[in-house]
């Protein structure tokens, strides 16, 4: 086996201090800190927290994918002269790492929710172990992201620290409550039953958290449904008859035309549900904020699996 | 393994007082700049993210007209009209045809975007990208991705050497990263990270393969690769076929590798001059001459060789659970083999038996539950389901001859 190796060009940041400080002029409008969140879920908990302390700038926008979203150069300009960088991290915001290391580069501080959590990594898969991003499934998890973003929040120059802390405090009490009432709902899941079978990738922290079974299955697409035969349908008619469940939580285009196949197909009667996942939605729809979409959520399960 | 950032990269007491303020734009390390969507929103730009891949057959007629059919509501769209095609490659997005003014750009508005653990799915409006001028004969080589990275042309009778930016694709636009000069040969551009690699030749021939930035570089990273043929991108890395074996490319921790994989010592089967496999998968297919198949799995970095129960014109390596691997064979049945002994689990009737006996080259495609053949001269295209008995789940008639045809959505 012949290896070559080069070593990648590293690229050298300029030295921006004397033009920086001489063109140095505060917005006019707000001379508030300004928080850039790279995704809306951490954009609304950020928010939650600062109150009227600092500007939060979220990138990602609603109903948006947080792997490939995309910023305008205006965005760009104003995440470089944020005085914080909230990010997931952990590989969510590929689209963005470019200028996320950009600004890192340009030592702006940075808060990484992925590096003050307890990561799980995909136990299968290509993915297999790497780590999985999508923790805030886990109100828990969520928390602990709370406490270490608190004082981080807390130094930043200008806000009135005990503000932070009374918000802080307050949005703790909101998240134990979703725990609490996340923890109630599904326990009331006969153990049994306790399975998600799925095509949504997300919900590994909360199967961890609240000792779900998920079980990946292909959910056939629309191309295998305009001619479906039974073999299309065989993995997941295995998973639902494994499950003994009523319901999948799938992303699908046509959940009816699905319904139709397990029916005619394989005689298998299921409800089709789908989740929140990945992102907030516009405030007029279903997941405005993250405790909501994690109620819905918690709620659609809750329905979906019950007896 | 994979680098974590600090919990926070604190600064100097310089930092606050800089961080009002924005610098020039730096350049970003690829070369890129920041991207700009135009109407300040955050998604991708002019794309609607949607539940499931878009799927559809993007086909070229003798003429050069351009059509789309859309697998999920069998609507078929007219994409506008380029040359006349006489070689096509496709990455699952865009569409690269061969025309006497070199290389006409398709984009079918329709893509994937691979996140390893799951998939998100676009559709945008399908356009005609323009041209990328060149002489002669070009080969083509693709990433998996169709928002990023490069993309490959290598024009054989001046021997330029093209790597496009496939971002700026996206935005359609045609770019280029670089163009450079080499000996005329029927050599290749290979897309791997920020890199490229690039054929060499010596006496016409193509005989190794050096490593390029994207701003045309050399690098020191070179390898041996007599009669360089045939090149595919899996989720490891890129592939380019060798009389001797195949080299393959990754990105290990940013810095550009290649290893051989030699085929097994004593193999009298002729070596592959193409791959095709279900996109993006490890495993991949490619005919030793017509009378057996190569498998290159790329994660384990080894050869099997199947042999063919009938002459063969084409191959393609599904790479799912059970192995399969599919064959089209010289009287124009579909085979759907066994990935571990060739043996054949299923088969169609003859369906392009006349398309071969004209010397078109019907297209094979797999994706993860159907395959899909053209038939040029019977103006069909099949949707097969592999997994059961090589079941015909569809046929779709075209208005006009599909000589080229593409899965696009994916």
């Amino acid at each position: 086996m012949t290896m070559v190796r080069l070593r990648a060009r590293v690229a050298v940041a300029a030295a921006a201090s004397v033009v920086g400080l001489a063109a140095c002029t505060p917005s006019p409008d707000d001379d508030r800190p300004l928080v850039a969140v790279t995704t809306n879920i951490l954009g609304d908990v950020v928010s939650e927290l600062v109150g009227d302390q600092a500007e939060v700038m979220t990138l990602m926008k609603p109903n948006a994918d947080p792997h490939s979203f995309e910023i305008s150069a205006q965005e760009s300009g104003r995440l470089r002269s944020a005085d914080l960088i909230v990010s997931n991290g952990l590989g969510l915001e590929e689209g963005l790492q470019q200028h996320l290391d950009t600004a890192a580069a340009d030592d702006i501080t940075t808060f990484v929710a992925g590096d003050v959590i307890d990561v799980l990594d995909y136990a299968e898969g290509d993915a297999a172990g790497m780590p999985d991003s999508h923790f805030w499934t886990d109100p828990a998890r969520m928390l602990d992201v709370v406490d270490a973003l608190e004082p981080v929040l807390a130094d930043l120059a200008g806000v009135d620290a005990e503000a932070i802390a009374a918000s802080a405090a307050a949005y703790r009490h909101e998240l134990s409550d979703l725990d609490a009432e996340m923890t109630d709902a599904f326990g009331a899941i006969p153990s049994e039953r306790r399975a998600l079978v799925t095509n949504h990738h997300v919900f590994g922290y909360l199967a961890d958290r609240f000792d779900f079974e998920v079980i990946g299955a292909v959910i056939p697409g629309g191309t295998t449904l305009a001619a479906p035969s039974a073999s299309d349908l065989a993995d997941l008619v295995t998973a639902v008859e494994q499950t003994g469940v009523r319901a999948i939580f799938a992303e699908s285009s046509s959940p009816d035309r699905l319904v139709q196949a397990l029916a005619s197909e394989a005689d298998v009667h299921v409800e089709v549900i789908e989740l929140y996942t990945e992102s907030l939605t516009e405030p007029d729809g279903g997941a405005p904020d993250y405790l909501t979409m994690m109620r819905v959520n918690t709620e659609r399960i809750t329905t979906g699996l019950s007896p | 393994m994979r680098p974590r950032t600090p919990l926070l990269t604190v600064v100097g007491a310089l930092a606050l007082a800089l961080t009002a303020c924005s610098g020039a734009t730096p350049a970003t390390p690829d070369g890129t700049t920041s991207s700009d969507t135009g109407d300040g929103h955050g998604a991708v730009s002019g794309a609607a993210e949607v539940a499931e891949p878009q799927l559809g057959l993007t086909t070229i007629d003798p003429s050069g007209a351009v059509t789309h059919l859309d697998l999920l509501d069998e609507s078929v769209s007219d994409l506008g009209s380029i040359g006349e095609p006489t070689a096509m490659t496709t990455d699952g997005r865009y569409v690269f045809a061969q025309t006497a003014a070199g290389i006409e750009i398709v984009d079918s508005g329709v893509w994937t975007w691979d996140h390893v653990d799951h998939f998100h799915y676009y559709r945008a409006e399908p356009r005609l990208l323009g041209t990328v001028v060149g002489d002669g004969q070009a080969t083509v080589a693709t990433t998996n991705l169709s928002t990023s990275g490069g993309t490959g042309v290598f024009f054989a009778e001046s021997g330029e050497a093209v790597l496009l930016d496939t971002r700026a694709l996206s935005k359609g636009d045609i770019s280029e990263y670089f163009r450079i000069e080499t000996d005329a040969h029927a050599g290749m551009v290979v897309p791997i990270g920020s890199y490229a690699l690039v054929t060499h030749a010596e006496g016409g021939v193509a005989s190794s393969v050096v490593g390029y930035t994207s701003d045309g570089e050399p690098t020191e990273v070179e390898a041996p690769c007599v009669d360089a043929a045939g090149t595919i991108t899996t989720r490891v890395g890129a592939v380019i076929g060798c009389r001797d074996g195949a080299l393959l490319a990754t990105i290990n921790e940013g810095e550009l590798v290649i290893e051989r994989i030699p085929y097994p010592a004593a193999s009298p089967a002729p070596a592959a001059t193409s791959f095709a496999n279900r996109e993006g998968r490890p495993t991949v297919a490619g005919l030793a001459g017509t009378d057996g198949i190569w498998l290159l799995d790329t994660r384990a970095r080894s050869w099997t060789f199947l042999p063919a129960p009938a002459p063969l014109v084409s191959a393609t390596a599904v790479d799912d659970d059970d192995d399969h691997v599919l064959a089209l064979a010289a009287d124009g049945r579909v085979l759907v083999l066994n990935g571990e002994d060739g043996s054949v689990i299923a088969e169609t009737e003859p369906l392009v038996r006349d398309s071969i006996a004209a010397g078109h080259i019907p297209a094979l495609i797999a994706d993860q539950q159907r395959a899909y053949l053209s038939g040029p001269a019977e103006q069909h295209l099949f949707e097969i389901d592999f997994a059961d008995a090589a079941r015909i789940a569809r046929t779709f008639d075209t208005a006009t001859p599909p000589m080229f045809t593409a899965e696009t959505g994916r």
